[in-house]
């Protein structure tokens, strides 16, 4: 057994080397698919990121009655940050509101003037609480709506309701429409290695013919050949990593600049997962290697 | 040692290779099966290698019904015969030597044994030389000698040499069945398969000749007579 086992490693080792341009364009094959597949996978953590970020954008304001004291105000936020579905509470004063109004409008002259003519600040004070899940907002609302205190003027909710389910609504569109991007690429991915995998076997129809006429058993014919297809995917999956970090690596101060604020990080989310997705992608293109190797084996030894 | 008894073989749609063929070939005999082309000549190969099966009646190698094998007895079937082709059918990715020590590596010889019996063999067929060549590197002649040498590292009972000069000048084919004489002369019964008339008649042996599937005539020491 052991000798056999022995003889099945050398002669799947032997089979990679002494065909060095089909091996090497077998896993140039797979690692243009490994590759596509990291990319795939970049694009929807990209996407991912973005929509979350928007999300987190959005935050409910409850406006307060003008001249209350600062205590009864904080104790209401202090009240609402005790809430389940409450993240944060920021309390927005009078004066900084007016000064917020002012920085948003500065190129606006009119609002501006129109501001200055009335001579008091119109803006009411405002605590302005963040959700801790934006996709749980509708709890939240009905948290606040609960919260009953004479200081709160105005709760207006319905808006940015709207907004949020309107956002949910594109995102889940897009990852749909992803989702089904996703399973086509990866369908063609599939099929680009399973043929590939064929192909190279196909080429040693001949070897194969010949292994059976000498007396060779199927065992002893098709393992090496799914030796080679484990060697082509361990080689395939390295130089994917090598090469797909190498590129992170280059592109990531570009990811910085263009999606400024957005906490996209391609290399820290790689780094930290690097074993998981190479595993899962050797795991993956090997059950597709061997499958191929087997069944295109199994097809030319049938003599 | 072979019995043919009333095989038969078609292939669709209506071809007949072999037609209620009998034949019996005794041990250490050289014979040569000759024959038109489409004659039956390589399905009798086939079908004694088991790469054909018959659709009737049986062939027996020694105790042997080989038409009841397994798919799984098939590679220890193609063990005890040895067979060389005449496209020599060597594996191109492997030198010389590795092709013959190929065909023992298979049946689970110990790498002691191998480097043992791969030289002795090559130095029977006169390949010691070229024993680490690749087949692309030698002559037909010598890639033909060395599945000669594959052929007999199994010390089969039986050589099947189907068309072995086929592909081979007069020189390398005079050659090559004056090894399969000396093989035959160490007990080793060879059944050779050829068309060509020259050899069958310098051979003065064995002759049986098939036409359309059928036994047309069987002498002890024959000739090509088609």
């Amino acid at each position: 057994m052991l000798l056999s086992l022995g003889r099945i490693i050398k002669f799947g080792l032997q089979d990679v080397w002494r065909n060095f341009w089909l091996s090497l364009a077998t896993i140039m094959i797979l690692v243009l698919t490994l590759f596509s597949v990291d990319l795939l996978l970049s694009l929807r953590i990209i996407g991912q990121a973005a929509v979350d970020n928007l999300k987190n954008r959005v935050d409910v304001s409850i406006y307060l009655k003008q001249g209350i004291s600062e205590d009864k105000i904080l104790n209401l936020k202090a009240r609402l940050a005790n809430l389940n579905n409450v993240q944060e509470v920021v309390y927005i004063s009078q004066s900084a509101a007016l000064e917020s109004f002012q920085q948003r409008h500065q190129s606006d002259p009119e609002i501006l003037q129109a501001l200055q003519e009335l001579n008091q600040n119109p803006l009411a004070p405002a605590l302005t609480v963040k959700p801790k899940d934006p996709d749980h907002f509708e709890e939240l609302v009905e948290e606040l709506d609960q919260v009953q205190d004479p200081i709160i003027e105005s709760r207006n909710f319905q808006d940015n309701k709207k907004l949020l389910d309107k956002i949910n609504y594109i995102t889940d569109k897009i990852n749909d429409a992803a989702v089904i991007i996703s399973a086509i690429f990866l369908f063609i991915m599939i099929l680009v290695m399973f043929n590939s995998v064929r192909l190279a076997i196909y080429s040693h129809r001949q070897e194969i013919i010949i292994m059976k006429l000498v007396g060779a058993s199927n065992f002893f014919i098709k393992a090496p050949f799914l030796f080679s297809s484990l060697i082509y995917t361990f080689i395939g999956v390295v130089l994917t990593a090598t090469i797909f970090y190498s590129f992170l690596t280059v592109l990531q101060p570009y990811l910085d600049t263009f999606f400024f604020g957005y906490n996209v990080d391609l290399v820290t989310y790689f780094n930290s997962r690097w074993l998981v997705i190479a595993g899962l992608q050797f795991t993956g293109a090997a059950v597709i290697n061997l499958l191929a190797s087997y069944m295109a084996v199994g097809k030319y030894s049938k003599i | 040692m072979i019995q043919f008894i009333h095989a038969s073989k078609f292939y669709p749609p209506q071809t007949k290779a072999l037609d209620d063929l009998s034949l019996h070939i005794y041990p250490g005999e050289f014979v040569s099966i000759v024959g038109q082309s489409g004659s039956g000549k390589t399905t009798i190969v086939k079908c004694l290698i088991g790469e054909e099966k018959l659709d009737s009646g049986q062939i027996i190698l020694g105790d042997w019904d080989i038409t009841r094998v397994s798919n799984r007895e098939i590679p220890y079937l193609r063990r005890q015969i040895g067979v060389i082709f005449q496209d020599f059918k060597l594996l191109p990715k492997k030198t010389l030597a590795e092709n013959v020590a190929f065909a023992l590596q298979v049946c689970g010889k110990s790498p002691k044994k191998i480097k043992a019996i791969v030289p002795s063999v090559m130095k029977i067929v006169g390949l010691t030389e070229q024993m680490n060549r690749y087949p692309n590197e030698v002559s037909g002649g010598e890639q033909q000698r060395a599945a000669i040498a594959r052929a007999l590292v199994y010390q089969p009972k039986i050589l099947v040499a189907d068309e072995p000069t086929g592909n081979l000048d007069s020189i390398n084919a005079e050659e090559i069945v004056n090894l399969l004489l000396k093989i035959n002369d160490l007990g080793t019964t060879v059944i050779l398969v050829t068309h060509n008339r020259e050899i069958v008649n310098n051979l003065n042996r064995r002759v049986i000749t098939i036409s359309d599937g059928r036994l047309v005539n069987d002498q002890a020491r024959g000739k090509y007579i088609i």
